[in-house]
């Protein structure tokens, strides 16, 4: 019954997409999305608020039997997530969409809005489905909406590429899902997340666990089974890549969690914690360099979800290695530094990308050496940016700091009760480092394109965008202010989550954290009156003074002009050199010779790819290639060659015939 | 009380820090030298001067420097001088210590970057990379302290019974080592950067402000006292709390430990090459995870 439901609304909503006018086809997507927003929010927030978890429909599936979508605590957070996503991505979408509603078909446009508001309700779907067969199903979906989002330039070679890679590794990573609902239905009878208590208690634990983690990291994006999301990211249009990367690889994280949530057995939670804090610290680390070094605006925000995604599975594992040891001081600041963090992720990820969006469609390019100066024409844009850089850098006073000092608490805790000491130490020093290079990857991005002068005269000519894509914007930074400036309050969300896990995490909460983040509100609130301050009392001294304006001091070069600025490339160039080992420099063009005392014009492009790629692409045509070169060794082109070669398979034939092997 | 003189104490010893140094310099290269108090001098010059800002910068640029001092003040709100007690303090503040001298990093990088100057860009990259490379030395270190002496943060850290423990004081001074080296770095001084090299080529924090002149550039020197003195006062605290837990004593040990040894290092040493810095940088990050294990050790040791 509920899959006709399903059908039927799939079906109205296609027709009333399809059927509205060019123009406001935007604006029915956008009602759907709000109202099916407020529809699952009104039970969400309840449920947050310490109501028992909703079941909305009980039902009989094909294929695992009895099923139901409710909503828990965790489904409750995720769904909240999800739907204000939703909501600034399809409000956003009506301005990047406007300059191609002229240039693609009606019927194209309903698509992309049809796929749109499928995707978010399907990953609604994902997060209140009980397990098995709803949840694949939901899961197909969400997959299938979103490979149709990619393929909105479809013209271009490479998005075309892209999609299919995606779509591709999405269905590798389903068969696994499968596998892993499966393998629990034929343990104990039940693909259901609540059944698999037991199922591990009949002692399959790591196999179910390491088939859903791979399935789900497919989704989320661990090492290496990253390698979709820098290409499907710069592929697809910049709203889609703002809640793909913002939401929908989190859905690989709700999956992990909600399989962690039913390991009970300590020493199986302490290796289970091992296994998703490495994977955590070497995802971590790999997308933070691979970041670091990239030329491409799109594709830096897309290894730095990559990054995010592991600082999340860092927080995990440290959390899984609390519960382990019955530390609930560890798992509760562990768990809700990686909760915190999936919110925070949600919440500057899209707005970073929705500047994304706003550069390609003002500049029509993503490429970070051709931006510059970009602050003065599209101010707006440049302080939206300029917030979500220091939000995701993780720095005081916003809301990438709090996640991330949570995390740090369950490490420091963890090195402090002397419990597995080594593996938080192990974790901090990770942290510390993509904390660091996180730094450097975003000065990089925020500085080549927003600050300087401008490298391209598309650049200097370009305009602020329309307000409603600034509205959109604004929605995640409210989000981003409250829980940077006041995170004792904004944690809470997470309280009612932490006691699916740890029965007593709210009163650790209130114990252990409520007097340390309301001290951090004060740090924070402390570093933004006092730079005021000294910005004020600046601005009064210098009233009285002569304030002038020059050129930049050249060092005593007088024709400095602007191809000469500092470019993103020579920004990363000395973590380059450190981390040449991880990348494949393709390079076209060449650099000035040393010779040339005339330097002609020059073409110069340089591409740092990931050597993981080839773990996909590449290595089983060059093996092949490598067994036919050595294969070809035997063509020597000389007929006694090939008699003996005759000579030697009938001795062969002879000696195998004696000996009765054929 | 407490609080008020533990601020003017750290006021003092971010102060002085630079005087020693020149002192130190001065004497052991036979010179007269300058006045003890010429920097703090040099700065009320700069304090009465007007600006000039390039036409290629944005409101950030003129933002940043009150950022940046914004951030060192808090940094050295949070340090408290050995048996005192600083204002701001709660479990975990050196977290938040690493992550405010980040926050002024990234204003002064984001700033030098605003100027579109190839020079400054040079300063504003390697600055970012070290700064990468230096933080797991930073927390590493504080793991040590927090792991050594159970509490997380910095007024408890250096709590200790006043009874000599081996242990405690090998972990202490191996800190406090580590801890004088990280103020190398983030000081800017030989053997990472030369504060007095003439080449902007070679220049790291310096280069960063070279478009930076009257009150914006006395306040990036204040804030680059302020950052040196909680480098100081946490090494000076870790050997205080072995011997002598006192602020009279930990006072004049900060200043002296990290003026002379920063005298002494640049009188004598040239500085690295600028493609050998990374390797000393990530020196340190391995010499303080091995100083954690080392404590890591010794403290299992302890409950044996």
């Amino acid at each position: 019954m509920f899959y006709l439901y399903l059908l039927l609304a799939l079906a109205a909503l296609v027709i009333a997409i399809f059927s509205a006018p060019l123009r406001s086809k935007v604006w029915v997507a956008f009602g759907v999305v709000v109202l099916t927003t407020l529809a699952a929010a009104i039970p969400a927030i309840g449920v947050l608020m310490g109501a028992s978890a909703v079941t909305i429909i009980e039902m009989q599936s094909p294929l695992f039997g009895a099923e139901s979508l409710s909503i828990d605590p965790l489904s409750a957070m995720m769904l909240l997530i999800i739907g204000v996503a939703g909501i600034a991505t399809t409000l956003y979408s009506r301005g990047y969409l406007a300059g191609y509603l002229d240039k693609k078909s009606s019927a194209h446009i309903s698509l992309h809005y049809t796929s749109l508001v499928m995707m978010i309700v399907a990953m609604m779907l994902v997060v209140v489905s009980s397990g098995g067969f709803s949840f694949l199903l939901a899961w197909e979906l969400m997959t299938i909406a979103s490979f149709i989002l990619i393929l909105f330039d479809a013209q271009r070679a490479e998005v075309m590429r892209a999609a299919l890679a995606y779509l591709v590794m999405m269905h590798i990573g389903f068969v696994l899902l499968v596998a892993g609902f499966a393998t629990a239905h034929s343990i104990c009878g039940s693909a259901n997340f609540a059944d698999l208590p037991q199922c591990f208690a009949q002692g399959h634990t790591m196999l179910i666990f390491v088939l859903f983690l791979l399935g789900f990291g497919m989704k989320a994006g661990i090492f290496p089974m990253h390698v979709w999301l820098p290409e499907a990211h710069p592929a697809a249009p910049s709203h889609v890549s703002a809640i793909m990367s913002g939401v929908m690889i989190k859905t690989g994280v709700y999956g992990v969690i909600r399989v962690l949530q039913h390991i009970s057995v300590a020493s199986e939670l302490h290796t289970v914690g091992i296994i998703i804090l490495l994977v955590g610290i070497v995802t971590g680390l790999w997308g933070v360099i691979l970041a670091a070094v990239q030329n491409d605006v799109k594709r830096i925000l897309a290894y730095s979800s990559i990054e995010n995604i592991g600082v999340i599975f860092i927080g995990l594992g440290i959390a899984a290695l609390g519960m382990s040891s019955g530390n609930g001081i560890i798992a509760t600041f562990a768990l809700c530094g990686a909760l915190m963090h999936t919110l925070n992720h949600s919440l500057f990820k899209s707005l970073l990308f929705f500047g994304a969006g706003n550069l390609y469609s003002q500049m029509h390019t993503t490429m970070l050496d051709r931006f510059g100066g970009v602050a003065k024409s599209m101010p707006v844009t440049a302080i939206l940016f300029l917030i979500a850089t220091v939000a995701i850098c993780a720095l005081p006073p916003l809301n990438g700091f709090v996640g991330e000092f949570l995390i740090y608490m369950g490490m420091f805790n963890s090195v402090l009760d002397g419990e597995n000491v080594l593996a938080a130490a192990g974790g901090l020093i990770a942290l510390a480092l993509i904390g660091g290079i996180v730094v450097l990857a975003f000065t990089k991005l925020y500085s080549t394109v927003f600050l300087g002068s401008p490298r391209d005269h598309h650049v200097a000519e370009a305009e602020e965008v329309d307000t409603c894509r600034i509205a959109a914007m604004g929605i995640p930074v409210v989000g981003i202010l409250i829980i940077g400036l006041v995170p004792q309050w904004a944690v809470r969300v997470t309280n009612s989550v932490m006691t699916q896990f740890i029965p007593y995490a709210e009163s650790v909460m209130d114990i252990y954290a409520g007097t340390t983040l309301t001290r951090i509100s004060l740090v924070a609130l402390t570093v933004i009156i006092l730079t005021t301050l000294l910005f004020v009392w600046k601005r009064r001294l210098q009233s009285t003074r002569t304030v002038e304006q020059g050129p930049t001091w050249g060092c005593g070069f007088t024709a400095p002009n602007i191809r000469m600025q500092y470019t993103g490339e020579s920004f990363a160039e000395g973590l380059e050199s450190l981390s040449t080992s991880l990348t494949q420099n393709t390079v076209e063009g060449r650099t000035v010779e040393k010779s040339e005392i005339f330097p002609s014009p020059h073409n110069y492009n340089i591409r740092h790819k990931d050597k993981v790629d080839r773990l996909f692409s590449a290595w089983w045509m060059e093996m092949l290639q490598i067994i036919n070169k050595r294969i070809m060794r035997l063509r020597t082109g000389k007929i006694n060659h090939y008699i003996l070669f005759a000579l030697v398979f009938l001795i062969a034939i002879f000696l195998l015939s004696i000996l009765n092997i054929i | 009380m407490a609080i008020l003189l533990n601020t003017l104490l750290m006021i003092v010893v971010a102060l002085s820090i630079t005087g020693v140094i020149n002192r130190t310099r001065a004497v052991l290269a036979g010179r007269k030298g300058m006045p003890f108090l010429q920097h703090i001098y040099n700065v009320r010059l700069l304090l009465r001067k007007g600006a000039v800002y390039s036409h290629t910068t944005s409101i950030l640029f003129r933002i940043a420097p009150a950022v940046y001092l914004a951030a060192a003040v808090v940094a050295v709100l949070m340090i408290p001088v050995a048996d005192l007690y600083p204002l701001i303090s709660f479990d975990g503040d050196i977290i938040c210590l690493a992550y405010t001298l980040a926050l002024a990093r990234v204003a002064i990088i984001l700033a030098a970057m605003d100027t579109g100057s190839s020079f400054e860009g040079m300063g504003a990259a390697r600055e970012a990379l070290y700064g990468a490379l230096i933080e797991p030395a930073l927390m590493i270190g504080f793991a040590t302290l927090a792991m050594f002496c159970g509490h997380m943060s910095l007024a408890d850290i250096f709590e200790h019974e006043q009874s000599f423990d081996l242990h405690y004081t090998i972990v202490m001074f191996l800190t406090a080592y580590l801890f004088v080296e990280i103020t190398f770095v983030e000081a800017g001084r030989v053997p990472v950067d030369d504060p007095r090299t003439h080449l902007e080529l070679t220049m790291i924090h310096e280069v960063m402000c070279l478009d930076y002149c009257g009150i914006d550039l006395a306040m990036i020197q204040i804030a680059g006292w302020l950052k040196t003195a909680c480098f100081a006062m946490i090494a000076a605290n870790a050997i205080a709390a072995t011997c002598c837990f006192h602020w009279w004593f930990a006072v004049p040990l900060a200043i002296l430990l990290t003026g002379l040894s920063i005298g002494i290092v640049e009188s004598t040493q040239a500085r690295n090459k600028l493609s050998r810095n990374t390797t000393f940088i990530v020196t340190i990050t391995a010499l303080s995870a091995l100083i954690f294990f080392i404590g890591y050790l010794l403290q299992l040791n302890i409950n044996i």
